[in-house]
């Protein structure tokens, strides 16, 4: 390649140039796994670095495809992990916003089939908005169950329930056009602590789109759905503004890149910074959007940042 | 007769005698095309047993991995089918047949399929774990630490009433390995059904398990040419004598022109005239396999050619 032009993206930073990148931001949004915690273990330094953001009065929010808790269960995580600052009124979860869309979007009138846990159908139930009762016999098939009336979404998560009958009643219900077909997210598998990982929502939303011959409208990241979410409680947030720290390409970069947000790559994740810079060298311009403005190994490398500023206001 | 000239011709009156002339060999779909459900279509039994008498060689080739070929053919029986079970290729069997000929598989397969599948892998002797009701406990760290079988060397997906989150689990941890086979009967996306009722098929369960992870399987049934090779092998078929009927442009027909055979869609299944007519007006090359020869409102039609 002549190198014509440098590639955007993909900077590693530290020190100086994030005092830089703090003063000139003021709306921060984290992704939580592999970000700020990795599941009962927050990253080393993240608790100091997010209480220091909001401390500076700049705005912090949490944005999470992960669907399987309501939101009550991630402030009590945040408080339990030495977050000390963070109010519900902060979080976005996937299942939360799901049930914004159906709320206030959608306007939804009638039942919503959701295949998830009790985590989704909690939010939606606080978002008045009702949920079908699983009330099959033992033995029931799809030959022989009864079908809800008036179904008028069908909402699929994370569900470790899953079954060959709920696949089967989702896909009788989305015969109906009218029926909304959605899906928390896309994510094809998540990661656990350890290096291990199990089959995410998106594997459980690519049967059902396979069965019904329909796609879903994706509620979480990349869509930019949640952002709209978080622009619309802020009452009108600037892009320009914004920070996006994540670990995903796929889903946090690209996300971030879809709302015309600045980018930053955390390594203490899912993507390495190998893909990404394969990512930048591509010839598909599509793949630009997956590049990540900036690269840092942790969140805590934001905290020499801080000590600087302090140093400097004595 | 066929190939590159006219298409998707409706075969009648004087046009069926010369087709059927022009074959020694016919494949028949069977689900909405011999029958549909537990019911013959109206005629079908009298034209394939007249076909035999005419002495053309009938054989049945189906992406169902729910049946053994001794099931098939005890079905065939009851409903007034002179066939025997060396005639019927479902994609239980032929997934078997693959996996001994073809990956020549050693070691034991992780299965998400039914009793029929469990009996055509016993026959060729192969071992294999997993069939049946299978859910989740403990916790998350405990389903992605799930004991693996050792000897597990392949991940064969085929239909599963069973189909669960735990399965999916099981089928992915699997697959990470790099040395693990992945092999699925066929994508059909839903299973034809009567009265408003939807069930998916392997189409989706293959999809949920190549989605999680991140691989794409190897898949046995039509339209994949192996099934025509299996049949092909132990029968001598010559492709140019050879015609297949069937109602699914996507999966039948598709075989057939992928295997240099006649086609010849029937309407008494899944696709229609029009869905055939808009893949020839596509110009896209690929679509142009899914065009029928011929077609017939239902294999009846061929009755008085035959009977004459």
């Amino acid at each position: 390649m002549a190198g014509a032009f440098a590639f955007k993206g993909c900077q590693k930073i530290r020190g100086a140039q994030i005092r830089g990148l703090l003063e000139a931001k003021d709306f921060f949004l984290f992704d939580c796994d592999g970000v700020i915690w990795h599941g009962e273990n927050a990253i080393t330094g993240a608790a100091k670095v997010v209480n220091a953001l909001i401390r500076r009065g700049k705005n912090v929010v949490f944005v999470t495809n992960n669907c399987t808790r309501p939101r009550e269960n991630y402030v009590s995580k945040f408080t339990r992990l030495g977050f000390t600052d963070v109010m519900l009124d902060q979080i976005f979860s996937s299942s939360y916003c799901s049930a914004l869309y159906l709320r206030d979007v959608v306007k939804v009138r009638g039942q919503v089939f959701v295949i998830g846990c009790e985590g989704l159908c909690r939010e939606l139930l606080e978002a008045g908005i009702p949920c079908v009762e699983e009330t099959d016999e033992p033995g029931a098939t799809i030959y022989n169950c009864a079908l809800a009336p008036d179904v008028k979404a069908v909402l699929v998560g994370h569900d470790d329930k899953l079954t060959f009958l709920k696949l089967a009643k989702a896909s009788c219900y989305l015969r109906d056009p009218e029926c909304l077909f959605l899906a928390t997210d896309n994510d094809p598998w998540h990661p656990l602590s350890g290096g291990r990982i199990l089959p995410g929502s998106g594997s459980l939303t690519a049967a059902i789109e396979v069965a019904s011959g329909r796609k879903a409208t994706v509620i979480g990241k990349p869509s930019r759905f949640m952002f709209e979410c978080i622009s619309s409680q802020f009452s009108g947030v600037d892009p320009a503004q914004c920070l996006m720290v994540g670990d995903r390409l796929e889903t946090d970069m690209l996300f971030g890149s879809n709302c015309g947000l600045d980018t930053m790559l955390t390594l203490t994740g899912v993507s390495q910074i190998e893909e990404a810079q394969e990512y930048r060298n591509s010839d598909l311009d599509s793949n630009r959007s997956y590049v990540p403005d900036y690269v840092v190994d942790t969140i805590a490398d934001f905290l020499p940042a801080f000590e600087e500023n302090e140093e400097q206001n004595d | 007769m066929s190939g590159s000239g006219s298409k998707c011709v409706r075969l009648s009156g004087p046009l069926v005698k010369p087709l059927l002339d022009s074959v020694d060999c016919v494949l028949f779909d069977c689900d909405g095309v011999i029958w549909r459900g537990n019911q013959a279509v109206a005629g079908a039994p009298q034209v394939i047993n007249l076909l035999k008498e005419r002495g053309k060689r009938v054989l049945f080739v189906t992406n169902n991995s729910t049946k053994t070929r001794s099931m098939y053919a005890e079905k065939m029986s009851a409903l007034g089918f002179n066939v025997t079970e060396d005639e019927v290729f479902g994609t239980a069997f032929c997934c078997a047949a693959y996996l001994q000929t073809v990956c020549a598989l050693r070691g034991k397969v992780y299965l998400l399929g039914s009793a029929a599948m469990q009996q055509e892998l016993q026959a060729v002797g192969i071992q294999h774990v997993g069939v049946g009701p299978d859910h989740v406990s403990g916790t998350q760290q405990d389903w992605a630490n799930v004991p693996l079988d050792p000897d597990v060397k392949a991940v064969v997906v085929g239909f599963d009433e069973h189909f669960s989150y735990m399965k999916l689990n099981r089928a992915l941890q699997y697959l990470l390995q790099n040395d693990c086979l992945f092999v699925g009967t066929n994508r059909d996306s839903r299973l034809p059904l009567e009265g408003g009722k939807a069930v998916p098929g392997t189409g989706c369960l293959l999809q949920a398990v190549e989605a999680a992870a991140q691989r794409q399987a190897q898949t046995v049934g039509k339209p994949s040419r192996f099934m025509f090779d299996c049949l092909a092998a132990r029968f001598g078929v010559q492709p140019e004598r050879c015609m297949m009927v069937g109602d699914r442009l996507d999966t039948d027909i598709l075989l057939g022109s992928n295997c240099g055979l006649k086609t010849l869609l029937t309407l008494t299944g899944v696709s229609t005239v029009a869905e055939a007519e808009a893949h020839r007006a596509s110009g896209c090359a690929q679509r142009q396999g899914m065009v029928p020869d011929f077609y017939v409102e239902s294999i009846a039609d061929l009755l008085p050619a035959l009977q004459g």
